[in-house]
């Protein structure tokens, strides 16, 4: 009998991976429900925040932009970065651990199907929010803050895997810490105003996420008159360099960490 | 045993397990940390976003407090009304307890409450935090010798009894379904904005407004900025004495426990019928 080669049970564990997410994406409708909803609301809050301080209008494009962004960091905390911790609780990481592929497969399936539903979700945010309150954005340079996006989501998804990796080590405090990743990074990555506003220490304290110069970088281009916090071309040279570290840094520490709650029996261990 | 000590025994078990779910996860300094942490950020974001556009301004410390007082006291609503809900699909779901808490000698409502309480406990002390924080490094005009304590304490206690009340109702409706994960965060997201908490009501559309008028929320919101900033507090309803906004939290109170009361009657019911009680649901 033919055994299939390595790399195609790898390929085919990120595809098998990404697929309940790519169907969960519209059939669960709780899901659709909060994880769209919850970035809208946030953004709709902040919105009349400049409504109410009398904000011009390029204002509220960057909080709606922050609200784009937002899906996408919501799905990277509740869906990847705790998403070994629910897995262990339902039982399906000790399965994972017994199937002859790789955790990292496994998190690249988890990353490619979160991409997607996240960008469901971000598309309803920036649709809904951007026509009831009538803000415009400048389309001249809309290929290359596309292209932005893209390196920015990756990043993130990279960083995603890091944190995955990490939370194997948690137990009923993951929820907790997953909690505390929301308002302080909302805040140190500038969701709500001007990066620049941050200052130099705190904004480069926060550009090691890479939703902060994602975000500075597409506000530059899609809307004039952003105060720049870093030059375009740096914030692109950066976000590539986070792909790469964050890239490496998820498959030593998934390996490390894997090892650790093999030998701690993390993998089984029930976090309630 | 009589009824009243079977009923304090159930409320002190409640609370005791309440405090204990929210707090023993950790060592008792990061619960403090991961308590305010949420809550000083939030008002970090608001005061930079107040800076950005007034541009550091003089006098602009009327409007500061104005934020980080709605945000400080948003921990209540966040604990209480989020914190009991979720806590309510969470006994369901993660713990499988929910059907020895129907079946204990104490009411259901003296046991909500009580998980209620322990909620709003750590909510206290982030408020008190967030405040004292921001009075100091922002200079905000609050001074602790001068706030209206009886008015405050009146106020917030009036409010919290219509969020827990809420809460109750809402957690018992979260129980029809199988996966609610983030509902009670969306709940309150939607209070938060038609609370005054951020910005004032004037802002919203009609139907927002109005629908935010007949929340106990907003006079809530309105009375602790009177009490604790005084006349130097930005007023959302100018034209009404503290006395009125007094009676108008006392009457939206009072309505809101009603219907909390009857959805919460109709959820129950629904619930025993269907036999979601004891369901298994997506954990």
């Amino acid at each position: 009998m033919n055994h299939p080669s390595a790399i195609r049970i790898f390929f085919k564990t990120i595809v098998a991976r990404a697929y309940p997410r790519f169907v969960g994406s519209h059939r669960n409708l709780t899901w659709l429900v909060t994880e769209t909803l919850l970035p809208l609301i946030g953004t709709i809050a902040m919105i009349y925040v400049y409504r109410a301080l009398h904000a011009p209008a390029r204002y509220l494009g960057f909080v709606v932009l922050g609200g784009v962004l937002l899906a996408f960091w919501q799905n990277v905390i509740w869906s990847m970065a705790t998403q070994f911790f629910w897995d262990r609780g339902g039982g399906n990481l000790e399965l994972f651990a017994m199937a002859p592929t790789s955790l990292a497969a496994i998190l690249l399936g988890m990353a490619l199907g979160g991409v997607y539903m996240s960008l469901t979700r971000s598309a309803a945010v920036l649709l809904v929010a951007s026509t009831l309150f009538g803000i415009g954005y400048s389309t001249a340079s809309l290929l290359p803050a596309l292209g932005i996006f893209v390196l920015t989501v990756c990043a993130l998804y990279c960083l995603g895997m890091v944190l995955a990796s990490l939370f194997l080590f948690y137990q009923r405090e993951a929820w907790q810490l997953a909690d505390a990743l929301q308002e302080p990074i909302y805040f140190l990555s500038g969701f709500y105003f001007p990066v620049r506003s941050l200052g130099a220490v705190v904004g480069g304290l926060g550009s090691l996420i890479p939703l902060t110069l994602g975000l500075d970088a597409i506000r530059q281009l899609v809307l004039p008159g952003t105060p720049q916090f870093v030059p375009l071309a740096w914030e692109v040279v950066a976000i590539v360099v986070q792909i790469v570290a964050y890239g490496v840094l998820s498959q030593v520490s998934l390996r490390y960490l894997e090892l650790q709650s093999r030998q701690d029996a993390r993998l089984i261990l029930r976090s309630t | 045993m009589s009824e009243a000590i079977a009923q304090w025994r159930g409320f002190k078990a409640a609370t005791r397990l309440g405090w204990k779910i929210s707090s023993n996860w950790t060592q008792p300094l990061i619960f403090v940390i991961y308590s305010v942490l949420r809550p000083l950020s939030a008002a970090f974001i608001l005061v930079i976003m107040y800076r950005v556009i007034s541009g550091g301004a003089p006098g602009t410390g009327a409007y500061l407090a104005f934020l980080v007082s709605g945000v400080a006291f948003w921990s209540f609503v966040q604990y209480g009304f989020a914190g009991l809900s979720n806590g309510i699909v969470e006994d369901r779901g993660e713990y499988k307890m929910l059907k020895y808490v129907y079946t204990s000698p104490a009411h259901f409502y003296v046991y909500l409450l009580g998980r209620g309480l322990a909620q709003l406990a750590s909510a206290a002390a982030s408020a008190v935090i967030v405040l004292v924080v921001a009075t100091v490094a922002l200079r905000l005009p609050i001074h602790p010798l001068g706030v209206n304590y009886p008015l405050l304490l009146s106020a917030s206690f009036l409010a919290l009894l219509a969020v827990i009340g809420m809460a109750m109702a809402y957690g018992l409706l979260l129980l029809q379904a199988v996966d609610a994960h983030g509902y009670g965060e969306l709940g309150s997201g939607v209070l938060y904005v038609i609370s005054g908490a951020i910005f004032p009501i004037t802002v919203l559309p009609g139907v927002l407004a109005t629908l935010a008028s007949l929340s106990p929320l907003v006079y809530w919101m309105e009375l602790i900025r009177r009490s604790l900033l005084g006349s130097q507090a930005i007023r959302m309803f100018p034209a009404l004495s503290d006395g009125d906004v007094m009676l108008r939290l006392v009457v939206t109170t009072v309505a809101t426990l009603l219907l909390a009361h009857l959805v919460f009657t109709w959820a129950d019911r629904q619930a025993r019928r269907k036999g979601l009680i004891d369901m298994e649901s997506n954990w």
